[in-house]
């Protein structure tokens, strides 16, 4: 047996999805609204589900409501409904921010916070 | 309904587990070449072209592997590619070898399923790159794993068919007890359904005995055209499928269903002329326990899970077996190599030919095996048909 230590830094570049990358460094949602049939899509869709690709960038207000979620020694993660989308959103959740668990579900609130190194879909529970 | 041309001719596979003898994928490449080759009555200048189903050229280490394997088996001149589509990359290079003899470009091709899943990199490594199996600008860059995304998906899943996390425990109970009298499988355990419950937790529900294992391994068919056929027994695939969904959980109108797995299945029974309540037996795509009560709604298999596995009707001696070789969650799950066993199981229990305790007395008359990658992003399934039946 031989021991091989190969070591990869990517510079991966956003492409279209800039605006939604760049966003989630400052805790903002950016999505992509339809201008054919005005599905609010987050993430943002390149081609929406209605196959158009006529689309304009909208901000979010960043709130989104829990609907499910896991919790497992990686962390906490969950399929959340952001205010202003349509359809739901996979995200991580910071539980850092409030250890105090979670109380019903569907009554939970999250808001989306700024994230670097990579910029990802993180988002804390509201008080 | 289309008129079936493709016959497997040979069919085996090494054993799936965590090698620690020092042999390496080439070693087992051969191993399963030569068994199939073997069982086909061929000779290595007679196979025209290789599908190397492959998931990750990080586990080896190998790039452009499939012309590596050709010359390491002894395939010159073949045609050599490597096909990949996640955890559906076995049945990928199942169906693009179907095809290329379906076509009557080629006579008899070998598929090989090919993966170090367990021993080439760390398990935390190998987890990390499972995670980039989704969109990597979202769901791997935020740090969702794999189970993590069945976890959400088999929650809705869950609550749209009334089903609770009760429903995990048998079919883990199942499968690995399937897995006992597989003498190629990796999980053969005897887990009682509270040391499942109360494994360590993965990512909630599942427990750490929910989920299959990272394993290594290969498996081998030669697909032959029916009329180039040394064997007249051989099995017949008689429909292929494939499909995708959104790439996007949440994007999906039902996060909990497997819609590819369902549109793939509907394009290959149309191809086979049936209805999948003739299937016998199915190898399904159990890399979690709630993927397989997914994948059994998704395939058309039970209009009633509850009822069924009350019934005992996914068991070896029920209305139709499911995951006889323990599926991934008992054999294993070397990714590349898991739609080509499940194509190799499938047929040799259809000859007859499977192991002592789990081949069923009545030879079924067709065989489901059924992959997908991501959560049920990209799905393949194949419908074989035992010779006989023709």
């Amino acid at each position: 047996m031989i021991t091989y230590h190969l070591s990869l830094e990517y510079d991966l570049k956003a492409g279209w999805l800039a605006p939604f990358v760049d966003a989630l460094t400052r805790g903002e949602a950016m999505a992509r609204a339809c201008a054919d049939c005005e599905r609010v899509s987050f993430p943002p869709l390149r081609t929406c589900l209605c196959g158009s690709r006529r689309a304009d960038w909208v901000k979010l207000s960043a709130r989104a409501h829990l609907v499910t979620q896991t919790r497992g020694p990686d962390g906490t993660f969950a399929l959340v409904q952001f205010e202003g989308a349509d359809g739901l959103t996979t995200c991580a959740i910071d539980e850092a921010a409030d250890s105090s668990g979670p109380s019903e579900p569907s009554a939970e609130t999250l808001c989306l916070i700024a994230s670097d190194d990579p910029p990802r879909l993180l988002l804390s529970r509201e008080s | 309904m289309w008129d079936p041309k493709v016959v497997v001719t040979g069919a085996a596979q090494t054993p799936f587990n965590r090698r620690k003898d020092g042999t390496g994928p080439r070693d087992w490449a051969l191993d399963a070449f030569e068994s199939a080759l073997e069982m086909s009555g061929l000779e290595p200048a007679q196979i025209e072209a290789l599908y190397l189903s492959s998931e990750s050229d990080f586990f080896a280490l190998q790039l452009n592997p499939a012309s590596v394997i050709a010359t390491e088996l002894g395939l010159f001149g073949a045609a050599a590619l490597r096909c990949e589509s996640g955890g559906a990359s076995g049945q990928a290079g199942v169906q693009a070898a179907v095809m290329a003899i379906q076509s009557g470009l080629i006579k008899h091709a070998l598929v090989l399923g090919l993966d170090a899943s367990a021993s080439g990199l760390p398990a935390d490594e190998i987890r990390t790159l499972y995670g980039f199996s989704f969109d990597n600008w979202t769901d791997g860059l935020t740090g969702l794993s794999a189970t993590a995304l069945y976890a959400l998906s088999w929650q809705h899943f869950a609550a749209a068919q009334h089903l609770d996390d009760g429903h995990l425990t048998p079919v883990t109970l199942q499968n690995r007890t399937n897995a006992c009298a597989n003498p190629d499988a990796h999980l053969a355990r005897t887990d009682t359904a509270e040391e499942i419950e109360t494994s360590a937790l993965v990512a909630s529900p599942y427990r750490r005995l929910h989920c299959s294992p990272l394993s290594d391994g290969a498996s081998a068919l030669i697909l032959s055209h029916v009329d180039a056929s040394p064997r007249r027994q051989a099995p017949c695939i008689v429909g292929i499928g494939s499909a995708t969904d959104h790439m996007h959980l949440g994007a999906r109108s039902e996060p909990g269903t497997f819609r590819a797995k369902r549109q793939a299945m509907q394009k290959a029974c149309a191809a086979a002329g049936i209805r999948p309540t003739a299937i016998g037996i199915a190898e399904v795509y159990d890399a979690y326990a709630g993927a397989q009560l997914q994948a059994l709604d998704a395939l058309g298999l039970s209009d009633s899970l509850d009822k069924d596995l009350r019934a005992g009707a996914f068991s070896p001696e029920g209305r139709c077996p499911i995951n006889l070789s323990g599926g991934l969650m008992g054999q294993g799950a070397p990714a590349g190599a898991i739609g080509v066993a499940q194509v190799a199981t499938a047929a040799r229990v259809l000859e007859g030919r499977y192991h002592d305790g789990l081949q069923p007395a009545e030879l079924p008359d067709y065989a489901l095996a059924d992959t997908h990658g991501g959560v049920c992003t990209t799905a393949a399934v194949t419908i074989l048909r035992r010779s006989a039946a023709l």
